[in-house]
């Protein structure tokens, strides 16, 4: 019996060391090059991650792999964004989007009309960044992964439109929610808070922005961090509170300092 | 009564005139001869030396023997003995045998391509005692032309042969490498295809990526401006520290000049080294590459490796 253990033991070892077999070079030079571009875009080496992400693509589109293909423009419209492109990054997403018969995956297309969305939002083409929400919506039917943040997207361009009201009231409906994307979560109280601001509800405003300044910080996302002091700043103001307020101002100027200076070393990769 | 007038005086003493003529011929012609019989060895002492052949083919008596390709004798019988062995005896001038050492051989050969037969005499070791008269000597025959032609005939034949079984065989390698060939024409045929595609692909790609490098330009061509404007500012104090700074750099340049000067004739073998020394660490990158590849795929550090991305960049609403 402890001979017949001790084969079984030796055959799960040699199973265990047996050499697992090895992709095709394309795909395995394809999976390098989507690391290191990955990397470079994370360490804020954007120029080579665009290089490598085109590279990427063209291995992708050889062999026809569509699915990785959409991830790919994806991500070439979001390192053309931050290198300040947004010619180019739209053009990226309007490969996906605006591919009538079918090829990408429908979750591609849905984040491609939501990045649009984004882009659109921050370039204050508002109405047209709703349109884009709207598509986004419609292919989500309210099961997909970025739901919480299509909700909260649409409450941003609420409070961008001057409809102060219901951008509170979908902003408060959402940070009561539990979700596991903690960005987003804070995305809605920041949200809250400056709806808040402006329909003069000072008191909850401070104590929001603080909510969200603390969550913030947990994530190290150093612009909403300014953004949050300088709303604190502006509430502490308002309340009276000028101390406070002038504290509030210099932390998010030291913060916004610093920040420059890091970007002109290397830029974040996150904002 | 005389035919011929006697009395003619050119007729007198006529049978002494043609007897003497005569002895003249003779003595001429056995000068003759026995110039040519000296010349030819006729007169001088020969010996015999003997040796056995298996066949008396390609031997004739009178045949030449020679040493070191000069004439020194001749084959001078052949015979026929009781165990079908062929007796040949061969004359040899006496004066020769000096040369020619007892463990000799003889060997027939043709003169030339397709010349007349030849008996050739090896000197044999010079340690050998000399070969004396009636001695017996060994026999072979040097390959020919029609023996080598009959020698490679042998050789090149099987391998004909072999030959024609690789070609006719369906499943022999020839024919497989054939196939093989033709599958890979086909191959290469559609990845010409993929490849155009994906040139075009590349194509189009660079185009787009060619954009937010000239935007990338503009931007650096609008900061050199700035930049340029901070000099004009700048300038004139920058001039008065480079000046000194000029001054520092010659000291440290005279300090390198010196230094380099002492390190030059090192550098060469130093540079050397390097390139070996770089060399190896490509190749050692390029193996520890490969163990770190198999390793990341191997349990259990197939665990701790982070899985392949498949989802794009995560970008918030707020991005």
């Amino acid at each position: 019996m402890t001979k017949l253990y001790l084969l079984i033991l030796v055959a799960f070892l040699t199973a265990c060391g047996s050499p697992t077999p090895r992709l095709p070079s394309v795909i395995q030079q394809a999976h390098t090059l989507d690391k290191e571009a990955r990397r470079a875009q994370q360490t804020g080496d954007l120029l080579r991650a665009h290089y490598n992400f085109t590279k990427l693509l063209a291995l992708q589109q050889s062999v026809d792999d569509t699915a990785a293909v959409a991830i790919t423009q994806l991500n070439l419209a979001t390192v053309a964004y931050q290198l300040q492109d947004q010619p180019a990054a739209f053009a990226w997403l309007d490969k996906i989007i605006l591919e009538q018969a079918g090829v990408y995956p429908k979750e591609a297309r849905l984040t491609a009309y939501f990045r649009k969305a984004v882009f659109l939002a921050n370039a204050q083409k508002l109405t047209e960044a709703t349109l884009a929400l709207q598509s986004a919506e419609n292919l989500c039917e309210q099961k997909c992964a970025e739901y919480f943040g299509l909700k909260v997207l649409q409450a941003r361009l609420l409070l961008l439109k001057g409809d102060v009201k219901n951008a509170h009231a979908l902003a408060t409906e959402l940070s009561k929610q539990s979700t596991i994307d903690s960005t987003e979560l804070a995305n809605a109280i920041r949200i809250q808070a400056a709806a808040e601001e402006k329909l003069a509800l000072n008191t909850e405003a401070l104590k929001h922005y603080q909510t969200a300044l603390e969550m913030d910080k947990k994530l190290a996302l150093s612009s909403r961090i300014a953004e949050d002091l300088l709303g604190l700043s502006r509430v502490a103001s308002t309340l009276g509170k000028s101390e406070e307020a002038v504290i509030y101002s210099r932390r998010a100027e030291l913060l916004i300092h610093s920040k420059a200076k890091t970007i002109s070393v290397k830029p974040d990769q996150k904002e | 009564m005389t035919l011929l007038a006697d009395k003619d005086e050119r007729f007198k003493n006529l049978f002494g005139k043609a007897m003497l003529f005569i002895l003249f011929a003779v003595v001429g012609i056995s000068l003759a001869l026995l110039w040519t019989g000296i010349n030819k060895g006729a007169f001088s002492h020969q010996s015999s030396i003997y040796f056995v052949a298996d066949s008396g083919q390609d031997l004739n008596v009178g045949m030449p023997v020679k040493l070191s390709g000069f004439k020194i004798g001749k084959l001078s019988r052949l015979t026929l003995d009781e165990h079908g062995e062929v007796q040949v005896e061969t004359s040899i001038e006496t004066k020769y045998l000096k040369l020619i050492r007892q463990d000799a051989t003889v060997s027939l050969k043709k003169e030339g391509v397709i010349g007349d037969g030849i008996l050739e005499f090896s000197r044999g070791s010079e340690s050998k005692p000399i070969l004396k008269s009636g001695g017996k000597v060994a026999f072979e025959r040097a390959s020919g032309l029609e023996q080598a032609v009959l020698e490679v005939k042998e050789r090149i034949m099987p391998i004909i042969d072999e030959f024609k079984v690789i070609l006719v065989d369906p499943q022999g390698d020839v024919r497989q490498t054939l196939k093989n060939l033709h599958e890979i024409a086909v191959g290469l045929r559609e990845t010409q295809q993929r490849l155009n595609q994906v040139l075009g692909s590349v194509d189009s790609n660079l185009n787009n990526e060619l954009q937010p490098l000239l935007h990338s330009l503009r931007q650096s061509a609008a900061n050199a401006e700035t930049i340029s404007l901070n000099l004009d500012r700048n300038l004139p104090s920058l001039l008065s520290k480079t000046d000194s700074s000029l001054e520092n750099i010659r000291l440290a340049t005279d300090s390198l000049n010196q230094a380099v000067q002492q390190t030059a004739p090192q550098l060469p073998g130093m540079i050397s080294e390097a390139r070996d020394t770089l060399g190896k660490t490509r190749e050692m990158v390029g193996s520890t590459q490969e163990v770190v590849d198999g390793l990341t795929t191997s349990w259990p550090l197939n665990r701790s490796v982070p899985a392949l991305e498949t989802t794009p960049i995560k970008v918030d609403s707020h991005d």
